[in-house]
């Protein structure tokens, strides 16, 4: 199998990307650019889910995400002509600032939660989970259910979608 | 691996399979009628929805898990669908003149009402996380749409906006806690956890798992400072639509949020309890100060449902598992008091002329005073006066927190429905006592809000008298916490 | 039908919500029928169920059922619940039976009156209260009855509330009466707490009679001394009477129902149904046997020098409820309510007939203003002689039987028996006499009507004399059920009530007495008699002897017709100063205290509003602020929890 340092060193690359990838997007003028960057965190997160063994996932990621998804976001803001991006008065303001500092206390609260974390007799279920013949094998027996209801919940989504664009035209 | 899906299990889930059936169904017929008959939708919406009370009603007598412990069927859940159903009829009632008044769009407007019961609907009976989760987002993504669904509104729009991006980012809460739970216990039903904690396994991941939860809930069922929404959306959406979240998603997600921390979490009690008890606090006396200086009545009822979100915690954070059943009392007696007080708020506009400000009400008895009457009975029963049924409810409620020891908090929630009973009276004194400010103009008399109004009078007066039956209900549909 | 007690108060309830809700729209006849048939039917529901009493053996007499649970809080519950027994039963009969009769009397009465409909809903209304008050089990919906008729009567007091002294006597009835409630209402608060102090949570009367002796001696006495302070408000007893002339503003028929045959007689009604109780208390009981007996002389004087035949029939009420109290003050429970029942007849008879006159009269009530009118009226005189020679007590007629069955219980009671004895025997002649006073001045002697009324003068209509005359048949055999044993009788009547009295009446020693009994009737009869004679001399044979009297004793005349002055002195004494307390509380306590605090923490509250709706702003990414805080605030607390 893969040695153990090689998954350390990808884990490590992975997840920084997809941090640095992420603080690019939300601070790019350019929409493009910040569209682009998503795509790079989408890929990076996707790389963090082949380590886990959780393929099926993975690969849904990069093909409706960072494929699907991200070409359409594309394809809007270069129809629209957004790639100027609205002006903003301040670089940094005080909400800015504000919102930064909660943010990042939520995220030491989190942080120091798993730092505390011990497991105690909770063991992992058996590997694989996450390849694809299991995961519909749950899908489609177990978790039908719920998931004829996701089915439901998109079909609303659209509803929405189409009332949105109506109301332009009109 | 041979796992054969239960079909036989189907027919247990036949009410929401009705409303799903019928949502598909107006959706397809919608395109093929003319814009003059689309009342014909809301009687279609009346039957379905009746047909699946008559499902739910004769199913009530079961109690059993469905398709793999996914989804399930018991008295709390029961007793939740024919409220909500109940409910869902009263506002399609109302809504027929109104969707026609205000040229809502009314195509869709139907279809995503079934939608989103149905979302309740499986929020309440279901004790796995996935399952609630994909019902909350049923039920939230057919609101946001049906808020905004006003015509040339820039109000519902922007209300619809807000309360989608607030929201989701409850949603992003809700469904990180999940993945914590899931993560430190393997489980995603919410016994698995009781099992866990019951085996003194509380990691630190598990309670903020816990409490990402209740800030998801507390979003939907808008307490404080999980609110800011609430005035801003209710105001904004069609007036039938406020009722339905008012009451519905109110009461959807209390019993939820009810089943999962009284099912899972009350060994914790001693973690959760005290912030509940906090934010209970918070939510009355906030709700309630705001409450006094609003003009415009949606706004004030707004704060009025944030307030009363408020007084049914009071019950919760006891941590009584039979004394809850005075919030399930609560939350039917809410039900029919807020959609009844909305059938008035309805009653008093007309297209493109809301008369939202209380100005309008002055001097209404003299005008309507049928109007009058039952806005009256409708403020007198959130105020809690005798012997309507918000009397039994804030007596159950605050008679729980007493027996169960927090006398405070009693205290601070009778005194704040003091304060409340200002801004209700303050309107009935408009009624009864101004002069007419300003001229409002012919009201619209439809028998659709009045029949709406008879019945939320009748089920007031009816269960403020005798609130025994109700009572053993509620008794009957918390009796799963056992 | 036992199973149907329910039935009896719901047919007037119907009755009540079909003329309440639809009356106006309704034609008369409609109304009339929906009125008088209701209670008829509660009469039948009433006599069915009372001869399925007797087929029971006497000690299966009593019947609980209840109908739902009303209040429930812990271990507490009071259900809506009905008992008939012997004495519940014999109060339907009554309530229901004469009840009736005055319904189709009042479709003649007040045929013409606008409110038409109005009057049948309050009646309706009135009975359906008075049978909960006298079928409820627990004393909580016995209030509640009570309650109910207080209300009807004075919407009925004040049914002409155009006419000021109407509206205003209808308010004087509610008030005095509500200082008697008051007492009442104390009394079920201490005997519910005392019981339940005791591990008994309970209003339910076979409950509290099963656990009475938890009770201590002095508990009782104060518990029972507040009941009867009740009883004075409804029943008209001193101190609290002064309420029941006044309320004869309301339409004749009304005062023949309510205060003459039925709701007065709560009060006795109530200390009958707790006679466990009271027969714990003697003293008690002897203050109310006392509070009788010189509420019947002192009402019976003021009788005297009256006018208004309305009034002398009010005053004649007054002190025929004192002879009744005085028969459950003796322990004598089922004199009592026997002497309720034949009064119940003679005295709404009374009354018809006198509301009879004055339809005849155009609403002359002065007697002075009458005289003769046998000739005009022969059937309501006939009636009126027959109900004033019951209730002057001569023998064969039912007033006679009943009275005389409290005399002689009154004359065994321990406890100075023999002076109440003698102050009912002395005001049994004293009622002989204002009533034959009352008698002659208006049907026989001189005719002093005025030429203008006298053109009209008519009997009333069959729909009004009927009734009359079924009363009169009633008031004459009324009393047949309760003759002595030392009259040869069987005493059917207090057998019949014995269940209910079981163990606490008195024990008559008729074998040792008979003798004695028998003289004492004779005696009563024969100072009946002495009474009618003097009023014959005075007001017939020789009315100037009266005017010679009323001259020579001109002071004493004006302090008696003018009752004693009573309502200045309570003016004074309660009135004046109430007011004045009320001034004081409302001019400083209220406005300036209570208002200040109110208004100032409301504009504190208000201003502290318009300081947290500046939160408010409508920025989307102020609220997601909001949540972010909280989300924060929530997670820290809870990890503060658990980190160890």
């Amino acid at each position: 199998m893969v040695p153990i340092v090689f998954k350390w060193i990808v884990f490590l690359v992975a997840s920084l990307l997809a941090i640095f990838s992420a603080i690019m997007m939300v601070t790019r003028r350019n929409p493009v650019h910040s569209a682009l960057w998503l795509v790079v965190t989408f890929i990076s997160l996707a790389v963090l889910y082949f380590l886990l063994n959780a393929t099926f996932i993975a690969i849904s990621q990069i093909i409706v995400y960072a494929g699907a998804i991200m070409m359409l976001f594309l394809f809007v803001i270069m129809l629209i002509h957004l790639e100027k991006g609205p002006e903003e008065l301040k670089v940094l303001g005080a909400s800015k600032i504000f919102a930064i500092v909660l943010t990042v206390l939520l995220f030491v609260e989190i942080a120091v939660g798993v730092y505390y974390y011990r497991v105690t007799t909770f063991k992992p279920g058996p590997m694989p989970l996450g390849d694809a013949k299991t995961v519909g094998f749950l899908l489609y027996t177990n978790y039908l259910f719920p998931f004829e209801i996701a089915s439901i919940l998109l079909l609303v989504g659209i509803v929405g979608a189409v009332m949105l664009a109506k109301r332009r035209k009109e | 691996m041979d796992v054969k899906f239960p079909v036989d299990e189907l027919i247990l889930i036949a009410p929401e399979i009705i409303l799903c059936g019928f949502g598909l169904l107006l959706l397809l017929i919608e395109v093929f009628l003319k814009t003059k008959s689309k009342s014909f939708l809301g009687i279609l919406t009346l039957v379905s929805a009746g047909s699946a009370l008559v499902f739910v009603l004769k199913l009530s007598s079961f109690s059993t898990d469905l398709f793999f412990g996914l989804y399930s069927l018991d008295s709390l859940g029961s007793l939740t669908k024919g409220l909500i159903l109940v409910m869902l009829i009263l506002v399609v009632i109302m809504s027929l003149r109104y969707v026609e008044r205000e040229e809502v769009i009314s195509g869709e407007y139907y279809p995503l009402l079934l939608f989103s019961t149905l979302g309740m609907m499986i929020m309440v009976s279901s004790k796995n996380l996935l399952t609630i989760f994909v019902g909350l987002e049923l039920m939230s993504l057919s609101i946001y749409i049906l808020v905004g669904l006003f015509r040339d509104n820039l109000k519902a729009a922007e209300a619809s906006l807000k309360y989608f991006l607030l929201g989701a980012f409850a949603s992003a809460f809700l469904v990180y806690g999940i993945a914590l739970l899931y993560g430190s216990t393997g489980s995603l039903d919410i016994k698995g956890y009781l099992e866990v904690i019951a085996k003194g396994d509380t990691s630190t991941v598990l309670i903020i798992g816990v409490a990402l939860i209740a800030v998801g809930f507390a979003f939907k069922i808008a307490l404080v400072p999980f609110h800011m929404w609430t005035p801003d959306v209710y105001e904004g959406a069609p007036t039938s639509i406020t009722a339905f979240m008012a009451a519905g998603v109110k009461s959807a997600a209390f019993v939820t949020f009810l089943r999962v921390f009284y099912t899972a979490f009350l060994p914790l009690i001693k973690q959760w309890g005290d912030i509940l008890w906090l934010l209970a606090v918070i939510t009355m006396s906030y709700a309630n100060l705001t409450a006094l200086v609003q003009q415009n009545i949606k706004r004030m009822l707004a704060y009025s449902s944030i307030a009363h979100a408020g007084y049914i915690l009071v019950a919760f954070v006891t941590g009584e598992k039979i004394l809850s059943s005075s919030i399930i009392y609560y939350l039917v007696a809410y039900t029919f008091m807020n959609v009844g007080a909305f059938s008035c708020v309805i009653l008093m506009g007309r297209k493109g002329e809301e008369n939202l400000d209380i100005d309008s009400y002055a001097g209404l008895s003299a005008r309507h005073p049928f109007v009058a009457f039952c806005l009256t009975i409708f403020l007198l029963s959130l105020t809690g006066v005798p012997p309507l049924a918000g009397f039994m409810a804030k007596f159950y409620v605050f008679s729980t927190a007493i027996k169960a020891g927090y006398v405070w908090l009693a205290i601070i929630g009778v005194l704040n429905s003091v304060v409340a009973a200002y801004y209700y009276l303050r309107v009935i004194m408009y009624m009864y006592f101004r002069d007419p400010v300003k001229e409002i103009g012919r009201i619209d008399l439809s028998p659709s809000y009045i029949l709406v109004s008879l019945i939320c009078i009748f089920f007031l007066i009816y269960t403020g008298i005798l609130p025994r039956e109700l009572m053993l209900l509620a008794e009957g549909a918390v009796s799963v916490f056992f | 039908m036992s199973e149907y007690i329910w039935l009896i108060p719901c047919f007037p309830a119907v009755g009540f919500l079909i003329n309440g809700l639809l009356g106006k729209k309704l034609p008369k006849a409609v109304v009339s029928w929906v009125g008088c048939l209701s209670v008829f039917f509660s009469f039948v529901c009433s006599a069915v169920l009372f001869f399925e009493l007797l087929r029971l053996a006497p000690e299966a007499r009593i019947i609980e059922k209840d109908v739902f649970d009303w209040i429930v809080s812990g271990e507490f519950v009071t259900r809506v619940g009905f008992r008939i027994d012997p004495l519940s039963i014999v109060m339907c009969l009554v309530v229901s039976g004469v009840g009736f009769l005055i319904h189709v009397y009042s479709v003649g009465y007040m045929h013409d009156d606008p409110g038409y409909s109005r009057y049948f809903t309050y009646l309706n209304l009135f009975v359906f209260m008075m049978l909960i008050l006298v079928t409820a089990n627990n004393l909580l919906l016995m209030f509640v009855g009570w309650e109910g008729v207080g209300l009807c009567s004075y919407l009925l007091i004040g049914f002409w509330f155009e006419k000021d002294s109407a509206s205003n006597a209808g308010k004087k009835a509610f008030i005095v009466n509500r200082i008697g409630d008051y007492g009442f209402l104390v009394g079920i608060f201490l005997l519910f707490v005392s019981l339940g102090t005791k591990g008994v949570w309970t209003l339910n009367f076979s409950e509290l009679e099963r656990n009475a002796n938890l009770l201590s001696e002095s508990l009782t006495a104060l518990i029972t001394l507040l009941f009867f302070i009740g009883a004075t408000g409804k029943s008209a007893q001193i101190p609290l009477y002064v309420w029941l002339p006044d309320a004869m503003e309301g339409p004749t028929p009304v005062s023949a129902l309510i205060h003459a045959a039925t709701m007065v007689t709560a009060g006795v009604y109530m200390i009958a149904r707790l006679n466990f109780l009271y027969s714990m208390a003697p003293e008690i009981m002897f203050i109310v046997a006392l509070v009788g007996v010189l509420t019947a002389m002192f009402a019976a004087s003021i009788g005297f020098a009256q006018y208004d035949i309305k009034r002398v029939l009010a005053y004649s009420t007054i002190s025929q409820l004192g002879y009744m109290f005085v028969g459950v003050g003796v322990g004598a429970y089922a004199a009592g309510i026997f002497h309720l029942m034949t009064h119940a007849f003679f005295k709404a008879l009374l009354f018809l007939g006198a509301g009879s006159v004055m339809h005849a009269l155009a609403g002359e009530l002065d007697m002075r203003k009458m005289g003769g009118l046998k000739k005009y009226l022969p059937t309501t005189h006939w009636t009126f002689l027959v109900a004033c020679l019951a209730i002057a007590g001569i023998p064969g007629l039912s007033g006679f039987f009943s009275k005389d069955e409290i005399l002689w219980k009154a004359f065994l009671f321990p406890h100075a028996g023999v002076l109440i004895y003698i102050i009912g025997l002395v005001t049994a002649g004293m009622t002989a006499f204002y009533m034959f006073r009352l008698l002659f001045n208006t049907f026989y002697g001189k005719e002093r009507l005025d030429e203008e009324v006298k053109h009209h003068v008519h009997e009333s209509p069959k729909v009004m004399t009927i009734p009359l005359i079924i009363l009169a048949i009633l008031s004459i055999v009324g009393g047949y059920v309760g003759i002595p044993h030392a009259l040869g009788g069987g005493a059917h009547f207090e057998k019949f009530l014995e269940p209910v009295f079981r163990g606490v009446s008195q024990k008559a020693d008729y074998h040792h007495s008979l003798v004695v009994e028998i003289g004492l009737m004779v005696l009563s009869v024969i100072v009946a008699l002495i009474g009618i004679y003097v009023a014959y001399v005075y007001f017939l044979k020789k009315p100037d002897l009266s005017e010679k009297f009323v001259k020579k004793h001109e002071k004493l005349y004006k302090t008696v017709h003018n009752k004693y002055f009573v309502d200045e002195i309570y003016g004074f004494l309660f009135v004046d100063n109430l007011l004045r307390v009320g001034r004081f509380l409302k001019n400083v306590i209220d406005e300036a205290i209570i208002d200040g605090i109110v208004n100032g923490l409301g504009y504190f509250m208000r201003g502290l509003g318009g300081i947290l709706r500046f939160l408010q702003s409508g920025y989307v990414q102020a609220y997601a602020f909001s949540m972010i805080v909280g989300a924060i605030v929530v997670v820290g607390y809870l990890l503060v929890k658990v980190i160890p």
